[in-house]
């Protein structure tokens, strides 16, 4: 047929497409999947030779990652000190640290890489929970240095931990009694920090803040590049600001013929009163192409569950915590959310925590009463401690749910422990129940909070296990590979309004695949997360992940 | 060490349709002082078109010296920016969000040596603060803001009858017993250094001028502290934790050996800070003038002072302060 049809073969395609769901050979023109199915269907296809370089591979539809942040391109500028393996944009595993004296050890040698005396050094990715409980102190981080500035982010964002030297410049050694300013056992600063005074006193005397700074087409391409090696092809960056240097940066990044990711950027509620922020996304739309997809708006309305600042119902925190706190005001979420949904923009709203929960369901109601939007596919991100009862509101509403099962592994011992507690430990991000009720879902990583690589999401929801071992409703709420699959491919394109142009290999769709090295569904359910990542296929382009 | 006095800063704190841009409007148009005013909206500043300078989308500039800044998404980015740049202002005043904690911002003042806290006030809508304390999703957030604010300002006092102000009254008090408790009033502008105002000229006035809310409430009792010396840092924390938890609120201005400054104390519920004390401050070298809130159920002043002067530095012959 057409000069430009390449038919792929590959050792099993899976499709995600129902009527499909298995295929050997896959034909690709101008970006698009013509045909799907065996090498006799296809025959008619194929101008030449069929390219046989994934014969011996499995394809799957590129994954979609429904959450995650453009930040996550940022990180790797800094030395990562966190406890888990993690996956560079070059492709380098980068080890876990797991104890005080290896973060140290890997501090010193970035310490040692930097000439200028006076370049305060940043790392990122520490929690305590993952090494034990054990903190990081101002007198762990002086034997990196006494005189460069040192200052380790968590995991979270929310915290970091400094050295003496920086307590003493900023005059925090003994302010103690400064929320968030943590004494040591000698009563004195012990160098962890949280919260705005701190911040703003370290940061003004360390020269700023390096994740503050204007976002660089490298730290684009760094975010490209980590997507190909997980098996990315479609990514949010769910929650931006959009400034006009970043909407040129995404508007050069994604028109260069071989970016290798489908970016889906969500605008930040905070940054616009709705009003503008609807004419800003209609002005942006115009702007869309292959690869830049504007259109949907995030708002966050409470914080985390193990920063104990998201709002939970009776009877609130496992450990007796006082409630979290509100990031949009309850009385203002009706208003925001019905002026959006009347327009027809779909909202990504941000509720961790149960009471966030039933806020946002009874905003969508109200909205959705007053003007009915018959697929507004609103979706609660997150959603973390939703009941049974919460997820039948969301199915009666149209709501769909992008549930974080990465925290599963990563937090799922706090949960149980100090959050939570067992009982509703073990409905944390209730995959199960979402399943059985019939909500769409989705699961996601939130990276740069967790690792990015939804092989690892789907394990985590597939195998409900805790990173010391313990499994939470393994019982009733693990997912099957099928369904997991489903949930990073298809479920995660339908939260996006994206699923009639990615999430499963049918004609007409992008040609958008991940590309494996071993069949999902043939491995062993435990080792979905070892699955090697050849690389991925955006728009017809093949990409190998970079290995090192 | 930058050489200028600290600027002093006043949050203003208050729940969602408080009264807060009201208030902010009245003050940039007022202009008694040169203001730098940081508010969460622009939209609904709304200043007399005559006085606007110069509007360049984030910072409005006023003929009588004021500017506002929009916080937009980066308010400590703005915050920083203000203080960077060349114009000098004779007081920051902070608009807090109307769901957050105004004690969090005003702790940036406590820290950053450029700035002097002045004052936390919180305004309360009369109609709806009583509702607001009870709300089963957001009291929780609206008591917190009250928690540890200097003053608490009624707004809208004009549109309910004097019975419902006092409920208003009465509802607030059941938050923070001891709080000062004033009614705005729309003809009239209050002056921000008398409301919150540095320490020496508010309701801790050395004096012992008395407070209104406490002389409506006989349930709390006052207490003067006042030595001719320094306290010793170290000594001095291991002595607050000693005071019993009876005495609620303990302010006032001292000196710390080894600290050039005369410092500004606070100590509210346990918590407490010290910061250097701009140049008005009237404390003299080596003198310290605390003044305490108690319950009724306070300990005698002897026992309360024996506590404080276990924290006097033993040998005030070394307590010269040290040129900063």
């Amino acid at each position: 047929m057409s000069q430009d049809t390449v038919v792929f073969s590959a050792r099993r395609i899976v499709t995600m497409n129902p009527s499909r769901p298995f295929a050997s050979h896959v034909a690709v023109r101008d970006g698009r999947i013509v045909a799907v199915g065996s090498l006799t269907e296809l025959a008619g296809f194929a101008a030449g030779e069929v390219d046989q370089r994934f014969s011996d591979k499995i394809l799957l539809p590129g994954f979609v990652e429904g959450h995650s942040h453009i930040m996550e391109g940022m990180m790797w500028s800094l030395p990562y000190v966190g406890a888990g393996d993690r996956r560079s944009p070059d492709g380098k595993l980068v080890a876990g640290v797991r104890d005080i004296d290896a973060i140290v050890a890997r501090l010193k040698t970035a310490e040692a890489a930097i000439e200028d005396p006076n370049t305060p050094l940043f790392a990122w990715g520490f929690d305590p929970l993952h090494i034990g409980g054990h903190m990081l102190t101002r007198q762990d981080l002086d034997r990196v240095s006494k005189a460069r500035p040192i200052m380790v982010i968590h995991a979270s964002f929310h915290i970091s931990n400094v050295n003496s030297i920086v307590l003493e410049r900023t005059e925090l050694l003994r302010a103690t009694d400064i929320s968030g300013v943590v004494a040591g056992e000698d009563g004195l600063a012990s160098g962890e920090l949280q919260g705005i005074a701190a911040r703003f006193r370290v940061f003004r005397s360390l020269g700023g803040n390096p994740l503050s700074g204007n976002l660089t087409l490298a730290d684009v391409s760094r975010y490209a590049a980590s997507a190909c090696i997980q098996g990315v092809t479609t990514i949010t960056d769910l929650h931006n600001d959009l400034l006009d240097h970043t909407i040129e940066l995404y508007q050069a990044a994604t028109r260069q013929p071989d970016f290798g990711v489908r970016l889906v950027p969500a605008l930040a509620s905070v940054s616009n009163p709705p009003e503008q922020a609807i004419a800003k996304l209609a002005a942006l739309r115009e702007s869309n192409n292959d690869k830049l997809h504007y259109g949907i708006v995030k708002l966050v309305v409470d914080g985390s569950i193990q920063g104990f600042t998201a709002r939970l119902r009776w009877p609130g925190y496992h450990n007796g915590a006082p409630n979290g706190l509100w990031y949009i005001a309850p009385e203002e979420l009706p208003r925001i959310v019905d002026i959006y949904h009347r327009a027809g923009i779909q909202l990504h709203i941000h509720t961790n925590g149960d009471e966030a929960t039933e806020l946002a369901l009874d905003a969508i109601e109200a909205a959705q009463t007053a003007c009915p939007q018959p697929d507004h596919r609103h979706t609660l991100q997150h959603c973390q401690m939703a009941d049974t009862a919460l997820f039948r509101r969301m199915k009666a509403l149209g709501v769909c749910a992008n549930l974080f099962a990465n925290h599963l592994y990563y937090w799922g011992d706090a949960h149980y422990e100090l959050t939570m507690g067992p009982e509703r430990a073990a409905r944390l991000d209730a995959t199960g129940t979402a399943q059985r009720i019939g909500v769409p879902f989705a699961i996601h990583s939130d990276a740069p909070v967790t690792p990015l690589g939804p092989l690892f999401t789907a394990w985590c929801a597939v195998n409900r296990i805790s990173s010391s071992g313990r499994t939470l409703g393994r019982e009733t709420e693990v997912l099957t590979v099928e369904q997991a699959l489903a949930a990073i491919t298809i479920g995660a394109a339908y939260t996006l309004k994206l699923d009639g142009m990615v999430g499963s290999i049918e004609c007409g769709k992008y040609a958008d695949f991940a590309v494996l090295e071993d069949d999902p569904l043939a491995v062993a359910p435990d080792r979905l997360k070892d699955i090697g990542v050849w690389g991925t296929v955006v728009g017809g382009h093949v990409k190998k992940a970079p290995s090192a | 060490m930058t050489a200028a006095a600290p600027i002093p800063v006043t949050v203003i704190g208050g729940f969602l349709g408080a009264g807060k841009t009201t208030f902010l409007n009245r003050l940039l148009a007022a202009g008694t002082a040169r203001y730098a005013v940081l508010v969460n909206d622009f939209g609904e500043i709304n200043v007399d078109a005559t006085l606007i300078e110069r509007h360049d989308g984030t910072t409005l500039s006023l003929s009588n010296g004021c500017v506002c800044c929009s916080i937009g998404s980066g308010f400590l980015e703005t915050l920083g920016g203000l203080l960077d740049g060349d114009a000098r202002f004779e007081r920051i005043v902070i608009e807090a969000s109307g769901i957050g904690d105004p004690w969090r911002i005003a702790e940036i003042a406590l820290v950053e040596p450029a700035l002097r806290l002045d004052g936390v006030i919180v305004i309360a809508d009369v109609r709806r603060i009583a509702q607001l304390i009870d709300d089963r999703r957001v009291g929780d957030t609206v008591r917190n803001q009250f928690a540890k604010c200097d003053v608490v300002l009624l707004s809208k006092s004009d549109l309910v009858t004097a019975a419902e102000l006092d409920a208003a009254r009465q509802a607030v008090l059941s938050v923070r017993p001891d709080v000062r408790i004033e009614t705005l009033l729309r003809e009239t502008m209050p002056d921000l250094s008398l409301l919150a105002g540095s320490r020496t000229s508010s309701r801790f006035r050395a004096d012992g001028v008395a407070d209104d809310a406490l002389d409506h409430e006989e349930n709390f009792r006052r207490w003067a502290y006042r030595r001719d010396g320094t306290f010793d840092r170290g000594r001095l924390a291991a002595a607050i934790k000693k005071l019993p938890q009876e005495l609620l609120r303990l302010k006032g201005t001292c000196r710390i050996r080894g600290e050039a400054a005369p410092q500004i104390f606070q100590m509210v519920a346990g918590n407490w800070s010290l910061s250097p004390a701009g140049r008005d401050t009237s404390a003299g070298a080596g003198s310290i003038a605390l003044m305490g809130v108690g319950t009724h159920d306070l300990p005698p002043d002897a026992e309360l002072e024996a506590i404080l002067d276990g924290a006097l530095a033993l040998d005030d012959a070394l307590a010269h302060p040290a040129l900063i």
